[in-house]
């Protein structure tokens, strides 16, 4: 069977950043969703799972690390989908609630586009082969 | 019926346009089955089905294409954008006003610019909104489709990339790219329609300036002060200059355009 394209769903507010995102990751060889907050994002994954999350901290209704704590806290496999976030905020606090609250990397804006398709690549690689089985 | 033009829309047609006009108004009479010029006057008069906003469209001047003086989108990454974010506070978006937009072509056009030129593309939140008076226009913009010409000085990896073929020569641009600019109609010589949109970092007002008289060139420059944030730039047209028309803007000379500046502390006179 031809390889499959790893999917990612890219959650941020900003509409042209998502496009970024998408427009950057669809070079690179992914197929691309998207969602403007945590609550629209746990109501996509709910019907289809992904290979990684690219999340934004800042957004309205329910921020990033609310949503990531929330999957986390799920059945697998939704609760075990790679998630890198990314914020402009750099502080060690900022790393140290991303972790907590369970992503498995953190890229500080601006990100380039070579990181992003080699940290996406690297971290949906390494997820565990869930999809079609489950 | 020039003068009833210049009252609806700030435009001066002359003698020398007059070719112009008459071309225009036969066309309507023609679509709007009236017998004589008396007869279509009236009907426009009266706003018979919209007849005013038919006219109008007529009038406007559509013809425009992707990355066109792209000097100024190359001065947008290289100084203005890297200007206006020193005053943002997290969070704060970037607002950049295209107007008027004509059929799509420069609000597209400055949001792929972004996406494959400014290196900070994933850290502001940016919002495009593009207006323009002829509601037909917006109506294509919305549509988003184009023919080889508009797309003449896009390469041909932009254009896969952007764009979806919709039939012989007619491409439709990216769904996701068609969302995430706003569309509106305004007429920017109403400053009650103005106003609605709030506070701008970067107004594109290219090549509209020369349809207008030195009254409405005043009004309009007075509208897009007062839509710019404190240090907020505005890029007009190659053959157009502000200095010429009001006192209110600074000149800022970059290395890629000339463009204008509401002064920071807000102050004039």
């Amino acid at each position: 069977m031809a390889e499959q394209k790893r999917r990612v769903l890219v959650v941020d507010d900003a509409s042209l950043v998502r496009l970024y995102y998408r427009t950057v990751l669809e070079d690179g060889g992914f197929e691309v969703d998207e969602a403007l907050n945590g609550i629209e994002a746990l109501e996509k994954l709910t019907v289809s799972p992904v290979d990684l999350l690219i999340i934004d901290i800042n957004m309205p209704q329910m921020d990033g690390l609310t949503f990531l704590a929330s999957l986390r806290r799920r059945e697998p496999p939704l609760s075990s989908i790679p998630a890198l976030v990314s914020s402009t905020e750099s502080r060690q606090e900022d790393f140290a609630a991303a972790r907590r609250a369970g992503a498995n990397f953190y890229l500080t804006k601006p990100v380039s586009r070579e990181t992003l398709v080699e940290f996406s690549s690297l971290l949906s690689g390494g997820s565990p082969p869930s999809g079609k089985s489950g | 019926m020039c003068d009833f033009l210049y009252r609806r829309t700030g435009m001066v047609f002359t003698e020398a346009k007059r070719y112009y006009v008459d071309r225009r108004v036969v066309d309507r009479m023609l679509a709007t089955g009236a017998a004589s010029f008396t007869s279509y006057f009236a009907r426009l008069r009266s706003d018979l089905q919209n007849e005013v906003e038919q006219f109008i469209n007529a009038f406007t001047i559509n013809e425009t294409y992707f990355y066109r003086e792209d000097h100024h989108l190359r001065c947008l990454t290289s100084d203005l954008l890297a200007e206006r974010i020193r005053t943002k506070k997290p969070g704060e978006a970037i607002r950049i006003w295209s107007a008027p937009c004509s059929t799509g072509e420069e609000p597209y056009s400055i949001a792929i610019w972004l996406l494959e030129n400014w290196a900070l593309a994933d850290s502001y939140d940016i919002e495009i909104v593009g207006s323009d008076i002829d509601t037909s226009a917006l109506e294509a913009a919305r549509e988003g489709t184009f023919g080889r010409r508009a797309l003449m000085r896009l390469t041909p990896e932009l254009i896969e990339k952007y764009f979806e073929p919709v039939g012989p020569e007619r491409w439709r641009i990216a769904e996701s790219l068609r969302q995430s600019i706003l569309l509106t109609s305004v007429n920017i010589v109403d400053s009650t329609q103005t106003r609605a949109y709030g506070k701008f970092d970067v107004i594109f007002c290219r090549n509209v300036l020369i349809y207008f008289d030195d009254t409405s060139r005043r009004i309009v420059a007075e509208n897009l002060y007062e839509s710019l944030s404190p240090g907020g730039y505005i890029c007009l047209g190659h053959s157009e200059s502000m200095s010429r028309i009001s006192p209110l803007f600074e000149v800022c000379r970059f290395a890629d355009a000339i463009v204008y500046r509401r002064p920071r502390d807000g102050g004039h006179g």
